[in-house]
């Protein structure tokens, strides 16, 4: 794979959101539309006792990507009730047309006492073109299981030849004595697979190999059919010292599949890269893949996990 | 209509009775019978931490088979090890139900994670005995039961039975959380769901015991048994608000069905009510039912939830109330 950066193309600095002027568009992910791309993105505000929580927009743009259409006037879904496993943020949200349905598949946050945050999988479903989502009920539809103790979230769901699949991640372990000072998490991606979108049958384990090494986090996997093969890009980084570290921080991977059960992982292969200088140079996370036009396209977020927005690259290869 | 016979105090923690670990509380028995004892599980506490807060953990004694007021053997140490960093079982595994079928030991259990906006949170663990019944491990390190659209949190008080070959679980679900005097009270109610393996379990998806105190009430330890052709549920249920307050706590209801889904309540059935002083004067909860002997037998916690341990009834009569057309 070869891709073309085509360079930062939203800074949620620039626009006045439901939350107020932006600041954070983490993990865009798209819905294509016959006019325009809408593309969501979650943001973040601040909370009573200064922590954040992550709330979903959009942004929509026409379909070359040059021009931007408007931003969200209404807030797109509301973040969770009190002891709800979504009250402290949605991050991110993955958008699949289903019929006249949209649905919606997020992440919840919600904070715990031992160690920082627990998540869980949600469904949302919009009747109006994505403007805004229902819930399917107060609870996610994906938690911790036998085998997924905790941090079940970036779930990405596709259709391909009638069976839904979804890919997601899950936590296998906090680590104690990182550089941090409070415990960091170790989780990996896995597969399910359903037939409603709703009832999922889980196989409880990693399926993508590990990289740098055991305690490697890998994240928000995306996956496209392209000539005869599944193509998969997600993030990894190491477990701790993520955050400052260039050498540590989240990279693009890449894995391959022809049977959509078995992956090769072969990062080299990926096509794209840190750019030696600029907005993408230190970091690159939250990769989205997906058609458009006859095209395939990638959305990134950059340096600092999204803060200052995402852009686009164009497969040319 | 039952009639229990109270037979009187059998355990009580606070009087050094137990293992040095058993400070406090002895709550939710639940009963596995051997050949010369009779094993009770339950929960109990070390003293709290400096904020107050507790951690149950998992024990159990064992009562001579002829005399349940004899005490015959104790666990020495907590029997299920708590979860690890995260989990959902890492601050508490209380209550938990036990079921021997042939020579396996299966606990399900209640495990307790601490949240910031609320104080707590449940999910449903399964651990298995490779020694008898004496300890147990962990299936997975996390929970069999879990959240779901309708059941979004706090999953609790597992009762696990087996009928013609089918796994039941009747368990408490959180419906919504309440401010009361600035500290959050979740509001529960009794849900099942049926299983072929007691791993993979389908959730029947509805409230199965309609409420009589108020919308809030709180329902919790659906202890199924069947007899005499029936199946009887007796029950714990409570005012949501002020509960440690008089007349407003745990008291035992009842529910009664011929298959297992659809229960009808009539608590004036249950025959068992708190006592008029002593230790099961204020509230009375989380009983269990079973048979031993040619006897039908009750232990059920008192005041406090279980703070002064439990104790046992017997039933007198039974008679199964006439149909009124």
């Amino acid at each position: 794979m070869k891709w073309q950066k085509q360079g930062k193309i939203f800074d949620p600095a620039d626009h006045q959101l439901v939350t107020g002027r932006g600041f954070y568009a983490q993990s865009p992910q798209t819905l294509i539309l016959e006019d325009r791309v809408r593309v969501y993105f979650s943001t973040r505000t601040r909370d009573a006792v200064g922590k954040y929580l992550s709330h979903i927009s959009f942004v929509d743009f026409d379909k070359t990507f040059r021009q931007i259409k408007g931003v969200a006037k209404k807030a797109v879904i509301p973040l969770g009730g009190l002891g709800c496993f979504d009250e402290h943020g949605i991050f991110p949200i993955n958008v699949v047309r289903d019929g006249e349905d949209v649905l919606a598949y997020t992440t919840g946050w919600n904070r715990k006492v031992s160690v920082s945050v627990d998540a869980a999988i949600g469904l949302a479903v919009s009747q109006n073109d994505g403007l805004t989502f229902g819930k399917v009920g107060a609870g996610p539809i994906l938690a911790a299981s036998l085998h997924e103790p905790f941090l079940v979230a970036d779930a990405f769901v596709a259709i391909f030849g009638g069976v839904y699949h979804m890919w997601y991640i899950y936590g296998l372990r906090w680590l104690e004595h990182c550089q941090e000072g409070d415990p960091q998490r170790v989780y990996k991606i896995a597969h399910a697979t359903s037939y409603d979108g709703m009832s999922w049958k889980r196989e409880s384990r990693p399926i993508i190999p590990d990289r740098l090494n055991a305690d490697e986090c890998q994240a928000l996997p995306t996956v496209i059919e392209y000539k005869g093969a599944y193509h998969m890009y997600f993030c990894y980084r190491e477990a701790s010292g993520f955050r400052n570290d260039r050498t540590r921080g989240y990279r693009l991977g890449y894995a391959q599949s022809t049977d959509l059960k078995a992956w090769t992982r072969n990062d080299c292969e990926a096509g794209i890269d840190l750019s030696e200088t600029g907005w993408d140079s230190e970091m690159m996370c939250y990769p989205h893949v997906f058609h458009c036009d006859g095209e395939v396209l990638m959305l990134y977020n950059g340096n600092e996990f999204g803060r200052d927005g995402f852009g686009l690259a164009r497969l040319c290869e | 209509m039952f009639r229990w016979i109270k037979l009187g105090q059998v355990f009580d923690p606070t009087k050094g009775q137990g293992a040095s670990w058993m400070q406090e509380y002895a709550q939710a028995p639940s009963v596995v019978v051997f050949d010369n004892h009779v094993r009770v599980y339950f929960s109990s506490r070390k003293r709290p931490d400096e904020k107050g807060r507790y951690i149950t953990r998992l024990g159990y004694i064992d009562l001579a088979r002829d005399n349940l007021f004899r005490i015959v053997g104790v666990s020495a140490e907590p029997i299920l090890p708590l979860g690890e960093r995260g989990g959902f079982d890492e601050f508490g595994t209380y209550p938990a139900s036990i079921i021997k079928i042939g020579e396996g030991f299966r606990v399900y259990y209640t495990g307790f994670s601490r949240c910031e906006s609320v104080p707590f949170n449940n999910a449903i663990g399964l651990a298995i005995s490779d020694d008898n019944g004496v300890t147990f491990r962990k299936v997975g390190l996390g929970p069999v039961l879990s959240f779901s659209p309708d059941e979004p949190f706090v999953l609790g008080s597992p009762k696990i039975r087996r009928f013609h070959d089918v796994w039941y679980l009747w368990y408490c679900a959180g419906q919504k959380w309440i401010f009361n005097e600035g500290k959050p009270q979740p509001v529960y109610k009794i849900r099942m769901a049926t299983s072929d393996d007691g791993l993979q379990w389908v959730k029947y998806g509805q409230n199965i015991v309609k409420d009589v105190l108020e919308s809030d009430e709180c329902q919790a330890s659906a202890d199924v048994f069947l007899f005499q052709g029936r199946y009887h549920m007796f029950f714990s249920y409570r005012y949501n608000l002020e509960y440690r307050s008089s007349g407003r706590g745990y008291r035992i209801g009842y529910a009664w069905s011929d298959d297992l889904f659809h229960w009808t309540r009539d608590d004036a059935q249950a025959g068992i009510e708190a006592s008029p002083e002593g230790w099961d004067s204020e509230s009375i909860s989380y009983a269990h039912v079973f048979s031993l002997d040619g006897r039908v037998l009750m232990f059920y916690q008192g005041n406090e939830m279980g703070r002064y341990g439990f104790g046992l009834a017997q039933l007198d009569t039974y008679y199964s109330k006439p149909v009124i057309v």
